[in-house]
């Protein structure tokens, strides 16, 4: 009656961090309960029907879940709820998909009226073919993913028994000369690898790059690689040239400027959802090759066309990395089911408890508007009153006063507005990186400041993903995209590669007290927060007067 | 009927009548009969002629049978269908079978187990009714009421749940007697002098194993499967009388069927008993079906379970009315809520509309709400909520269990239809269901029986209920559909008799369901009823993992531990009393208290602007985090997430700042997060400075230039505004009218308490008037008690003491008897005046007997006349007779019979 866990009547599960029991009971609740948010004293799992049937998918039948809940809850479990989890698992694997000898995908079924339920389906009948028996119906081999999502939806998952194509055969070997795989990443290979296909969350800097090539390593076959844009394309191939056997010939990249297709390839989601005449020209790429394993770099990110495409995919083994699986769109759920469930996922402050990610220091500076910046920003139209509070010049001072404070640190300015942040350039003599500057710019302005002769750069949000500054120590936003919780993370995300001298990393949001700015800073910072991440709120004010002293 | 009465032959000493009898059993076994049929005592009878009268009436007859076990029920079956008075021994060989050889034809007998089981259990059954008083007379002579034996007896309309037929003589009654005679040949029987010898020779044959064996052994192929088919019930079959196929025709000439119209034949009763080997029914069930436990838990964990749920009920309920204080719904034109109002409810619950339902029953049925009466009809919370609200957490559970065991309204309801396709609408009417408080009782203490933290299956609990009190006769037939059989026979009647089918559509209906524990027939209503009751008290948090908890025990007024004596006779040790069932309540509530959470004092504050408090929280402390912050999560552990809005909640309930960090850090067991202090002051900041305190009544604000404005306003000068301060005014007028004043003029001012508190000015909360809570309706009158019983016992054997005793022949009636000759000429103005209940009981006497009476009547003018009546059936306050002076059958009403006599001799 002790127990670390509290069940919550709308299936949350709260579990009391500082007990003694928590570690087990974590290991316990993890196959089947979702992290929602990891503050410092109770931490909130859910149970949903995906994480349910995920958990059935990995062999946990419901009497182990029923147990792992009665045993650790500090108060008597409701029973419906221990109904609930049992009736909804038992609807995982009444359905399968299965390869037939002679007809190709099936859809099999213990429990008749099951399939006779969602035969009726009016969202099922184009994606099935004829009924083979009682019991199973031909699924188009195209549409293993759709019916899969739509099963989902009905509320019947079904077990994908049908297995994955081994693509091409090419060798692939990781170098672990002076590096080895971290404990953490190795789990994560391993439980995406025994589990086939899914998404892998780790924190940004926890070097999801190499589970990448953990997992390729693994496969040792073709690879299709899928990233946000060129920048990040090249990092990746400089990263698996350096961590594993591929050489410089072996790693295409497929992006604007360059088309190569390669046993490994590095493709941009932008060029592949361009769309010329109403078609998506670069859609071959995904035949071109007889890919053994696809991953998709920064999943949450994933635009929607590509939905579709990875829909008609679902043979090949799949592998999905992000640090924050919260899209703005609330579209997880299609994430979960066509690249796969979730299956390796560790919270921040482990992964920071452990050595790995370098701590970081979270300040909310509030600025204090001077009154005609009051007076205009009350007067400001509606959809511009952000724009104007993020951008006024008492930022601007606050934030020089900052890079004056950390001078000699690496200090990387983050903004959403280009004026703004060229102003802020021209005042700190640091340049700007934006979506017009080149490639060929980006990377020698990137290098110098990686060299450190650059201390101080001014980036826009072009800069958001998956650039490696290795010894960012100080970043300071100003502005940001509205209230988006992962640009919050992943701008955290630049400050918190493990530092040489374990110095601690900082990490500044500059807002403008009693505005807009101010709503949408505290949304942003909600994923941060329920990761653990305390924020300071440092007044602007103090901040100066101490860099009076 | 078969050989009948005949008073003259029972022995001297033998009851001759049911009040006879009644007469000589002792006052405790009348008290039974009275406790089983309460419905006797109102009003209390007047002496035991009266009582046996009443008792024999077919509504108060019906409801008897309706509730007899079905064990109890079959033996009354096979009464009805045995020779009527019935030894003892032929009724257990009814049951049993004669246990002879199994020919073809002949049904295999019952194993030794069952008939020793049969034979084991038929005295306690007989004992059943007799003590209900529908069998009567020693074991030599069982007598079936004669109400009971026409409500049992198979007729043409209703088939019996035997599946037997009507006798030889009454299936050939209207037979010629020529043709009786050539059955009789046919047979091979010995041709007699007329029709009823005739019948008993053929009825001698049918009942004679030998001979009959010998007459189907000749038996065409064929005959045997048309026979199977109908042996088991319904004893109907349809085919063409006229050119029957040959099985047919042989069995039709010989009298093994009969025609019972153009189309149709049955098979005699005699005939199919001695094919069934003497049973009158197929699957005797003498013992109640076993009760098997499906799980076993921990009885600690079923505890825990229930408690934890004991305590979420009351939570509940105070969550609804919270809702429903503040916002209370419209009642509907027609009563009851509206669907739209529930479906609210429920999403405020976070439940299933149909728990919705049952949460607001419960409050409903426990009189914590009630319709306020106004014109704008609402559903508000009663003062009587109030009330229940200050009690202890067990108190508050054991007020909403007590209402809902005794509660006739049932949730379970909410939402269906009813007969004539309306929607039943939540705490609307037509939710009464008169058998529920018996069965909610009776399931829990069937769970009672198990062993402790054990649950049962719900298809047994179902079985036994069903066993215990067999639902309605045509859904409750002993005999399954005959399928095995008619499997068998499906080639030949297709072939041979082409068109002999199983049963007319009028005796389908019932077959469906099956004996014993069929799945499909749990539609019943006590079945539903059985089942709401599982899931009512689990959520109630009686039962826990559907094993009953031992404060659910000690609720039913049960020793803690050890099974309840088993039998269905554990109705009657129910704690009755109102006393009796509150102190049993009380005791639940005692052994539940210790098991409920202890209320917290400190919650847990998070970065993340989050407060977990993990347990209840003391009754202060959840009320002002309530106002603070908004509730995310609920359950064991109550999750609150700081919003600006939360926070000028509380502000604006009169806490500053700095109460509020006060507050967070005296219940914190944590540092308070610093963005939360930030959030608090930084609402506090926005806030306004506005304050007002009392000189009569005040009025300050920082801004001088609106309290100018106010000054200035010339409709302001009724309040008598006087300025103190730039920032304060002081007004003469009371607050309240400085309030209206100042909203009248259009700002927005708030009131502040002596203590400087901002009183809040939330919505009232709604009260209905005093109401009481729904008055159960109970079916029938209320169980009587031992002292009522008692006092009936005594006041119908002095009455009838009266009755009997002073005078052997009815005064009236003997005068009237020598009048009886010349009534028939017309005198008249004498007609007979007896009381109306000797003319109750001469009436029932001259039906039983089938004798004429001689009556005074007055008709609908007020005339009066003398008529001579053979009473057929009295039931209802009306006498069906055949009228000997109108000749023909007319029904009258009791009331205008002045009074009756027996006719001297036959006027017929």
């Amino acid at each position: 009656m002790n127990g670390p866990l509290i069940v919550q009547s709308d299936k949350t599960l709260l579990l009391e961090v500082d007990h003694e029991q928590a570690d087990a009971c974590r290991r316990a609740i993890a196959p089947f309960a979702e992290l929602e948010r990891a503050p410092e004293h109770i931490h909130t799992y859910r149970v949903t029907p995906l994480g349910l049937w995920n958990a059935r998918a990995a062999g946990h039948d419901a009497e182990q879940v029923v147990d792992a809940l009665v045993e650790y809850s500090r108060y008597p479990v409701p029973h419906a709820l221990l109904v609930d989890v049992a009736e909804t698992m038992a609807r995982y694997g009444r359905l399968r998909l299965l390869k037939h000898p002679t007809h190709g995908l099936v859809l099999e079924t213990s429990d008749r009226p099951v399939l006779e339920e969602i035969l009726r389906s009016k969202r099922i009948q184009p994606l099935v073919g004829a009924r083979i028996d009682p019991d199973t119906v031909v699924v188009h081999p195209s549409e293993r993913g759709q019916i899969k999502q739509t099963l989902l939806k009905l509320g019947w998952p079904a077990e994908d028994l049908a297995g994955y194509v081994d693509g091409e055969a090419h060798p692939i070997e990781l170098h672990e000369d002076g590096w080895a795989l971290r404990p953490y990443q190795k789990q994560a290979v391993e439980g995406f690898w025994h589990g086939g296909s899914g998404v892998v969350v780790l924190p940004c800097g926890a070097g999801k790059t190499l589970v990448g090539a953990g997992a390729m390593a693994t496969a040792k076959s073709t690879t299709l690689i899928l990233v946000t844009n060129t920048v990040s394309a090249r990092q990746w191939k400089h990263e698996l040239v350096r961590r594993t056997s591929l050489t410089e010939d072996e790693v295409g990249e497929y992006s604007g400027t360059k088309k190569e297709i390669r046993p490994v390839t590095i493709a941009t989601y932008q060029v592949l959802t361009t769309k010329r005449k109403g078609i998506y020209p670069h859609l071959e790429l995904f035949d071109s090759r007889d890919w053994g394993l696809i991953v998709y770099d920064e999943v949450h990110l994933l635009p929607a066309p590509v939905f579709k495409f990875t829909a008609d995919l679902q043979a090949r083994r799949r592998l999905g990395l992000t640090a924050t699986l919260v899209r703005e769109d609330g579209r997880e759920s299609d994430v979960f089911s066509l690249i796969g469930p979730k299956r390796f996922d560790a919270p921040w402050k482990e992964i920071e408890a452990q050595g790995y990610i370098a701590p970081a220091d979270c300040v909310e500076v509030r600025v204090n508007l001077t009154e005609t910046e009051r007076l205009a920003y009350a007067t400001a139209e509606p959809e511009e009153k952000y724009r104007y509070c993020a951008t006024t010049d008492s930022k601007r001072r606050i934030t020089e006063a900052l890079v004056a404070r950390h001078r000699g640190q690496q200090t990387l300015v983050i903004g959403q507005y280009i004026d703004q942040l060229d102003e802020l350039g021209e005042h700190l003599d640091a340049p700007v990186i934006k979506g017009e500057t080149t490639n060929a710019q980006r990377e020698k302005l990137f290098d110098a400041f990686r060299q450190g002769e650059l201390s101080v750069l001014v980036v826009s949000k072009v800069a958001n993903f998956s650039i490696d500054l290795p010894e960012a120590t100080v970043a300071i936003q100003v502005s940001g995209t509205f209230g988006s919780r992962q640009e919050e993370a992943q701008r955290l995300g630049r400050v918190l590669r493990p530092k040489a001298d374990g110095h601690p990393a900082v990490f500044y949001s500059v807002v403008a007290r009693d505005t807009i700015d101010q709503d949408f800073a505290a949304h942003r910072q909600r994923f941060l927060a329920e990761q653990g991440y305390a924020y300071r709120i440092v007044d602007a004010n103090e901040l100066l007067a101490d860099e009076g002293t | 009927m078969a050989a009948d009465t005949g008073p003259a032959d029972s022995g001297r000493g033998a009851p001759r009548t049911l009040a006879e009898e009644l007469r000589t059993r002792p006052d405790d076994a009348l008290a039974t009969l009275l406790r089983a049929r309460p419905d006797l005592l109102s009003p209390v009878p007047n002496d035991l002629t009266q009582l046996a009268t009443r008792a024999g009436t077919r509504a108060s007859v019906v409801r008897a049978v309706e509730r007899l076990d079905r064990f109890a029920l079959q033996t009354a079956e096979a009464l009805a269908v045995a020779p009527d008075p019935c030894p003892y021994e032929t009724l257990r060989d009814l049951m049993t079978g004669t246990g002879e050889e199994s020919g073809p034809p002949v049904e295999a007998p019952l194993p030794a187990a069952s008939r020793a089981h049969i034979a084991a259990e038929l005295p306690r059954a007989v004992a059943t009714l007799r003590g209900q008083a529908l069998v009567w007379g020693g074991d030599d002579r069982l007598r079936l009421v004669r109400t009971a034996r026409e409500l049992l007896a198979p007729s043409a309309t209703a088939p019996s749940p035997t599946g037997l037929g009507p006798t030889v003589h009454e299936a050939a009654s209207g037979m010629s007697p020529g043709r009786l005679q050539e059955l009789l040949a046919a047979a091979g029987l010995p041709p007699t002098h007329d029709p009823v010898t005739a019948l008993a020779a053929l009825a001698g044959l049918f009942a004679d194993r030998a001979r009959m064996a010998a007459l189907l052994a000749q038996a065409p192929e064929g005959a045997h499967a048309v026979l199977a088919k109908l042996v088991w019930g319904p004893p109907y079959g349809e085919v063409s009388v006229a050119s029957p196929t040959p099985p047919v025709a042989w069995l039709l000439d010989r009298g093994l069927l009969l025609p019972s119209g153009p189309r149709n034949v049955v098979l005699p009763r005699e005939v199919a008993l001695r094919l069934r080997g003497g049973r009158a029914h197929r699957a005797p069930e003498p013992l109640p079906p076993p009760l098997p436990p499906a799980a076993e838990h921990r009885p600690e964990a079923v505890d825990s379970t229930a408690a934890g749920q004991a305590f979420t009920a009351p939570a509940t309920v105070e969550e609804l009315m919270g809702q429903w204080e503040s916002a209370p719904p419209q009642v509907l034109r027609a009563g009851g809520l509206s669907v739209r109002d529930l479906k609210r409810t429920a999403a405020v619950l976070d439940v299933t509309e149909q728990i919705a339902a049952f949460w607001i029953e419960l409050a409903y049925a426990a009189g914590l709400l009630a319709s306020d009466g106004e014109t704008d009809e609402r559903f508000a919370p009663t003062p009587a909520y109030d009330e229940w609200l200050r009690l202890a957490p067990e108190e508050r559970w054991a007020g909403l269990v007590s209402a809902w065991l005794t509660a006739t309204r049932t949730a379970g309801l909410v939402g269906g239809r009813d007969a004539k396709g309306r929607t039943l609408a939540a705490l609307g009417p037509d939710l009464d269901r008169s058998p529920a408080p018996e069965v909610r009782r009776r399931l829990l203490t069937l769970l009672a029986t198990l062993p402790a933290g054990a649950s049962a299956d719900i298809d047994g609990l179902l079985a036994r209920l069903r066993w215990e009190r067999p639902p309605h006769r045509s859904a409750a037939p002993a005999v399954p559909a005959p399928s095995g059989p008619a499997g068998a026979s499906g080639s030949s009647s297709a072939s041979g008799a082409g068109s002999v089918s199983g049963s007319g559509p009028s005796s389908v209906s019932g077959y469906g369901s099956g004996s014993g524990s069929g799945s499909g027939s749990g539609d019943d209503l006590r079945s539903r009823l059985a089942r709401w009751t599982l899931a009512e008290a689990e959520l109630l948090g009686i039962t826990g993992r559907a094993a009953l908890s031992s404060h659910g025990r000690a609720l039913l007024g049960l020793p803690p531990e050890g099974p309840s004596p088993k039998g269905t006779e554990t109705t009657a040790e129910q704690p009755t009393t109102p006393a009796e069932t509150a102190t049993a309540t009380a005791k639940a509530a005692r052994m539940l208290a210790p098991l409920l959470p202890e209320p917290l004092d400190h919650v847990l504050l998070q970065a993340d602007l989050t407060a977990v408090a993990p347990g209840p929280l003391q009754r202060p402390l959840a009320a002002m985090l309530g106002v603070l912050a908004e509730v995310e999560s609920k359950g064991g552990a109550t999750v609150y997430r700081f919003t600006p809005a939360s926070v000028r909640r509380a502000l604006d309930a009169g806490r500053t700042a700095d109460d509020l960090h006060t507050f967070l850090a005296a219940h914190s067991r944590t540092p308070v997060p610093q963005p939360l202090a930030y959030l608090i002051d930084d609402v506090a900041r926005k806030h306004g400075h506005l304050r007002i305190g009392a000189a009569s009544a005040y009025l300050r604000c920082d801004d001088d230039a609106l309290l100018a404005e106010i000054l200035a306003d010339r409709r302001s000068a009724a309040l008598r505004l006087r300025r103190l301060a730039p920032t304060v005014l002081a007004s003469q007028a009371p607050p309240d009218a400085l309030l209206d004043g100042l909203r009248a003029m259009g700002y927005a001012p708030a009131a502040e308490s002596a203590e400087g508190d901002v009183l809040i000015t939330r919505a009232e909360a709604r009260r209905t008037p005093p109401r009481t809570a729904p008055t159960p309706v109970p079916d029938g009158p209320p169980r009587p008690d031992t002292t009522l019983l008692g006092a009936a016992v005594r006041a119908i054997r002095a009455g009838d003491l009266a009755a009997t005793a002073p005078h052997k022949p009815v005064p009236a009636a003997a005068g009237a008897a020598t009048d009886g000759a010349g009534a028939a000429t017309g005198a008249s103005g004498r007609l007979p005046r007896t009381t109306s209940a000797d003319t109750l009981a001469t009436m029932q006497a001259a039906a039983l007997t089938g004798s004429a009476v001689w009556i005074g009547y007055v008709n609908a003018d007020g005339a009066a006349s003398q008529r001579v009546i053979a009473p057929v059936r009295v039931e209802g306050g009306f006498v069906t007779a055949y009228d000997h002076t109108a000749d023909e059958v007319r029904t009258y009403p009791l009331h205008r019979i002045t009074g009756v006599a027996e006719l001297a001799d036959e006027a017929g």
